[in-house]
């Protein structure tokens, strides 16, 4: 559920440039798939609001923010 | 003419962050603050008489208001929403002088006739009002209301996010930035252009390159390291700015939009304002774009700051050098899409540069940095101050930018 949740918010925060669905499907990082650096701090803001957590900006945090599945289990298990 | 306003709401609250970084800006350019004042031209859809122009330019004052608040000055500047008012429309282009910003409407306009019927409307924005991406929603917004559709859900209040910003939540944000201002601070040079030299007269001048080798590769560049081109562009100037002033670490002021937040992304607000992008110089390019892609997503974190806590960070750190620290090297990318990640083969990014032209289109006595580069559909452009960069300088700079990213790409 967490990671269908995660897709909605990539879409939300990329004005639909890249859909919930693509997001679900990707194996390449959501960055390759055309996912901005406005897109990308939108999500950032958007899951520590909704998950009350902090995104830690460092080369390891973000690519956790590239990987749905990591991220959404790295959420649950906090 | 009059346009007689009735919001729904009044009120008083302090300035917002963005507000007072501009009111700053503002205080340090008089008299020449005109500077800031920015129009829009909405050209009206189908034919609108003047009534239902005024009418709907009415509904738009009244919807947003940023657009009917001034500035309060007690020992502290302040905002000061107001629910009645009567706001001079005049035909044909509004006055681009500076604003009575305690006494005027923050909004001029101006309408443009051909004969009954109205086909565009100006509106200049006084820049404690709005920023470039405040006034594009005020502009959407008076094309919905030109249409008969008026929005629906209720504007976001800049009186709220002063508010905000002043409250538990906020000062937790203000306060990660700030300790991002500080650490970075710590390790920085006081300056990127220390050494003043004779200039050019007069002393500010812009060079702008024109050149579609750069944009393919860029994109290129951006699509084979999963970065943005905005990042791809950032990395390369401080890169650059970096090897042409000799320091190990270069720093640069992006200006972010700080639309990221759902309560900011739709505010009719002056929101941009200088975030803190470092980079370590000298790297294999392809190296230092992977250090620069979460740089870059600090950097714009901490341009929601306060500026009280910048400012009292910048004199401690320059009393504790004894020199004033700031990096005079900022980097804006105005452009409001994205192009894009898109693979390009190196011979089209080559024959490309056949193409690539260096233009002067500015010079100008005052500028309140050293070194501005400009990012637009245009090209990239840098204005300079010629005593830190000279002319020659700043061509070499550009050229440099192309040589660096093209390279990059075609390697």
């Amino acid at each position: 559920m967490i990671k269908e949740r995660l897709a909605e918010l990539v879409e939300e925060s990329s004005d639909g440039a890249l859909t919930a669905q693509e997001a679900l499907r990707a194996t390449v990082p959501l960055t390759a798939l055309g996912l901005t650096s406005v897109g990308q701090m939108r999500l950032i803001d958007a899951i520590e609001s909704e998950f009350g957590v902090e995104v830690d900006l460092t080369e390891d945090g973000l690519e956790l923010l590239d990987d749905l599945d990591l991220l959404a289990g790295r959420l649950s298990s906090r | 003419m009059i346009v007689e306003f009735a919001g729904p709401d009044e009120g008083t609250a302090p300035l917002t962050w963005g507000q007072r970084a501009i009111w700053e800006a503002i205080l340090h350019t008089e008299p020449d603050d005109h500077y800031f004042n920015f129009d829009r031209v909405v050209k009206v859809p189908g034919d609108r008489s003047v009534p239902e122009v005024l009418a709907a330019v009415r509904a738009l004052v009244e919807r947003h208001g940023s657009l009917r608040t001034r500035l309060g000055a007690r020992r502290e500047p302040y905002q000061r929403l107001e629910r009645t008012g009567r706001l001079p429309v005049t035909f044909g282009a509004p006055a681009a002088t500076r604003f009575d910003y305690e006494r005027e409407w923050p909004l001029r306009v101006g309408l443009t006739t051909d004969g009954d019927r109205v086909t565009h409307v100006t509106l200049l924005f006084c820049h404690l009002a709005a920023d470039g991406a405040g006034a594009e929603v005020a502009v959407r917004d008076l094309r919905m209301l030109l249409l008969g559709r008026p929005p629906s859900a209720p504007a976001p209040r800049a009186l709220d996010l002063a508010l905000w910003q002043q409250g538990e939540q906020g000062r937790r944000v203000a306060t990660a930035a700030a300790a991002h201002w500080e650490r970075e601070h710590r390790r920085i040079a006081a300056t990127m252009f220390p050494t003043p030299a004779k200039g050019s007269d007069p002393p500010i001048w812009r060079a702008l390159l024109h050149s579609p080798a750069l944009d393919l590769a860029v994109r290129s560049i951006a699509a084979a390291h999963g970065a943005s081109t905005s990042t791809v562009l950032l990395a390369a100037v401080a890169e650059l700015a970096g090897r042409h002033t000799g320091q190990e670490i270069s720093a640069v002021l992006p200006i972010v939009s700080n639309r990221f937040r759902r309560d900011t992304m739709a505010v009719v607000s002056t929101l941009a304002m200088e975030g803190l992008f470092t980079l370590e110089v000298g790297l294999p390019f392809a190296e230092a774009l992977r250090a620069a892609g979460p740089a870059a997503l600090r950097a714009y974190r901490s341009a929601y700051h306060d500026p009280a806590d910048r400012a009292m960070i910048v004199r401690a750190e320059s009393a504790r050098r004894g020199e004033r620290v700031h990096p005079h090297c900022c980097f804006n990318d105005l452009r409001f899409a994205d192009p894009g990640p898109a693979a390009c083969e190196p011979d089209e990014i080559e024959k490309a540069r056949a193409q690539t032209t260096l233009t002067w289109p500015l010079s100008q006595d005052n500028l309140d940095c050293r070194f501005c580069v400009h990012v637009t559909t245009e090209g990239v452009s840098l204005t300079a101050d010629t005593r830190y960069l000279s002319r020659p300088d700043i061509e070499r700079y550009l050229l440099d930018l192309e040589s660096l990213l093209v390279e990059t790409a075609t390697a």
